[in-house]
């Protein structure tokens, strides 16, 4: 094959899976009863439109690629983090109550209750693989009904002891943050904030992490084939530990930085409903877990987001179009997973070794 | 503790475990040949909403199921030919099953019905309360076992159903050859494929009657995300009962009671925060001490292990 068929193979996947999203997506503008030129338009010029509505996708995409990175050092060590929602949860509600409660200047507690968020998230997080690694109860089953159990305690904190009383309105929520502790906007009038640097920084050390550092090595080790880094010498129950606070103190980042720098409270709900979790999962899955494609991934999924608010706001159309087609791109996107299988398979059947 | 420990307790305990137990017996049947289903959730979310637009269309219960079980049928066709032809990673098909039961779903109650967040019609009918006529004479088991609907007792007759069909059957035997030991059951001349696709498909019939339970049995409505996460209970039913139909049904019977049991909890005023997380922490604690190792094995079977 040639050099540029060798560079375009790995994109292959995800266009073709694009592309299948998209004849999906045109599927279901059809059924609803739009134009499938003026929907896709109003689609793009919600999400890059203008100067405003591009920093309003960028905003959305800070949340998720903190999330999809998470998910992202997790699946490239084998693990399937799939509690990135209840992380999130314990993130932002322990920066919103760092920042409510904590004397000092403005900078400063925004910097420990971002902290604090990286521990709370990564801490729930690591309480799943330890159950894991000592108690051999799966990982991915416990990730999942962590979320619940924390959002569920979240919600109970802010209906209860922390609920915001000041104000009229009877939403669960907690106070507002004071000024100073806020995270910056990037933007005068913007809403994408300095959670958004934040977010491409952890892209950078992720990258650095897994593809020049000794420890990232041991971990894609560990994700490639357990028996062969066990063998070497790798020691899963650390690495598993350390992997799975890194993933939940990442999505705990994610729900600090969305404290912090957008909502200035921890509203019960808010991050379920928005799904920023599981579409964080969702890039990182997209780019198997690699930490550029990830990101470009998540940049994506928030671009079909705001690009939906966009169609609803202009069109009859609803906006979960965007949600139709990202599940169908995701659905298709595994095809690519399939042809490593294939190779791997052969592989087996060549050493012989039972699996 | 009287007012927390009643008959109708349990009554609604038997309720709730339907379609726990449905979808647990798909996720059962998927997991024995090797294909680990975490879209139990999504094609449930389908079932419930394809069972009210049957229901509209067609205004027969009957019919309303009847469609619902077609249009399951059709996505989990699609996810058999994703992870068995095009050998795609289960869970992540999975996952993405969930996601496309959302988004659709909730697309569709917008096109169709043209409401936000739920569908409720007064006119519509749900699934008949069965009243059996010599049990319901019987003291307490006539207060449990009496006046559901017919869905109940098909859960309970499917799991004794399912049962006969693994251990008495040497279809079933197959069935299990097929996936406990893939390539020595192709040697004899099984075709695997075939089962693994068989499977896909009574799941997604299990999953429909689930969902339908869901939207016709107790309400005659559909909310978005109604199933609230009921599919991944009934996954680790499949888990905590080995896969095994026996087995499936009392690890549902436990989530049913523990569920019905928090809805109770309300009453002596805990907040109910507390009371909806009582199963999510059961499960947790119960996969503590019952430990699956086959299932392990057969993520590595499938070449999806979680690990």
């Amino acid at each position: 094959m040639n050099k540029l068929g060798t560079w375009l193979l790995p994109l292959r996947g995800p266009l073709v899976a694009i592309a299948i999203g998209l004849l999906a997506g045109s599927i279901a503008i059809l059924v609803a009863g739009g134009s499938i030129a003026q929907t896709y338009t109003e689609m793009w010029k919600g999400a890059f439109g203008s100067f405003y509505f591009f920093t309003g996708t960028l905003a959305r995409a800070t949340p998720l690629i903190l999330v999809a990175m998470g998910a992202a050092v997790a699946f490239r060590s084998g693990f399937f983090n799939l509690g990135a929602e209840g992380q999130m949860a314990f993130g932002g509600l322990s920066a919103a109550l760092i920042g409510l409660h904590m004397p000092g200047p403005g900078w400063f507690v925004c910097i420990v209750a971002m902290l604090g968020g990286i521990i709370a998230g990564g801490l729930w997080s690591a309480m799943a693989g330890y159950f894991d690694v000592r108690f051999r109860v799966n990982l991915l089953i416990t990730t999942m009904l962590l979320n619940y159990i924390a959002s569920l305690f979240a919600g109970y904190l802010v209906t209860y002891p922390f609920k915001d009383k000041t104000g009229s309105a009877a939403m669960a929520q907690t106070q507002m943050l004071e000024h100073a502790v806020w995270l910056p906007k990037l933007f005068k009038g913007m809403t994408v904030h300095a959670g958004f640097i934040l977010a491409l920084a952890a892209v950078v050390i992720l990258y650095v992490y897994l593809a020049r550092s000794v420890k990232g090595y041991e971990a894609r080790m560990l994700g490639g084939n357990p028996l062969f880094a066990v063998y070497g010498g790798v020691r899963r129950t650390s690495l598993m530990l350390t992997t799975m606070f890194a993933s939940g103190g990442l999505a705990g980042l994610a729900g600090a930085a969305e404290v912090l720098g957008s909502q200035y409270r921890y509203i019960d709900g808010s991050f379920a409903s928005a799904d920023y979790a599981w579409t964080g999962i969702m890039a990182a899955l997209l780019a198997s877990g690699n930490p550029i494609g990830s990101a470009i991934g998540a940049f994506f999924l928030a671009a079909l987001q705001t690009g939906g608010m966009g169609v609803e706001f202009n069109t009859d159309v609803p906006l979960e179009i965007g949600a139709v087609i990202q599940a169908v791109l995701i659905l298709f996107i595994t095809v690519k997973f399939s042809w490593r299988f294939m190779r791997r398979k052969k592989g087996a059947v060549v050493d012989g070794s039972a699996v | 503790m009287d007012q927390l420990f009643d008959l109708a307790l349990f009554s609604s305990a038997l309720r709730i475990l339907t379609p726990i137990l449905l979808a647990a017996l798909g996720g059962a049947l998927c997991a024995r040949v090797g294909l680990f289903n975490v879209g139990l959730e999504g094609l449930m979310l389908i079932g419930a909403f394809t069972a009210i637009v049957g229901n509209h269309y067609f205004e027969n219960t009957f019919l309303a199921i009847l469609f619902a079980i077609l249009c399951v049928c059709a996505f989990s066709l699609l996810f058999a030919f994703l992870s068995i032809h095009l050998q795609a990673n289960v869970i992540v098909v999975g996952i993405a099953m969930n996601f496309l039961a959302l988004g659709l779903t909730t697309f569709s109650l917008r096109t169709i019905f043209h409401v936000k967040g739920a569908y409720y019609d007064p006119n519509m009918v749900g699934l008949p309360k069965w009243n059996i006529p010599l049990i319901k004479d019987i003291p307490v088991v006539g207060d449990i076992f009496s006046g559901h609907s017919p869905l109940v007792y098909l859960s309970l007759v499917l799991a004794g159903l399912l049962w006969y069909y693994f251990y008495r059957t040497v279809n079933g035997f197959r069935f299990l050859a097929a996936g406990s030991n893939p390539l020595a059951a192709r040697t004899i001349g099984i075709h695997v494929r075939r089962y693994q696709y068989g499977a896909m498909i009574a799941c997604g019939v299990l999953c429909a009657l689930a969902g339908a339970q869901l939207s016709l049995g107790q309400v005659t409505m559909f909310t978005e995300g109604m199933t609230s996460g009921r599919g991944f209970i009934a996954l680790v039913a499949t888990m905590l009962g080995q896969s095994g139909p026996l087995g499936v049904l009392g690890a549902s019977a436990l989530f049913g009671f523990m569920d019905a049991f928090s809805i109770r909890l309300q009453g002596v005023s805990w907040p109910s925060h507390f009371t909806q997380m009582v199963p999510y922490v059961v499960t947790i604690i119960a996969m503590f001490f019952f430990r699956d190792k086959g299932f392990i094995k057969d993520a590595q079977n499938a070449g999806s292990s979680s690990r």
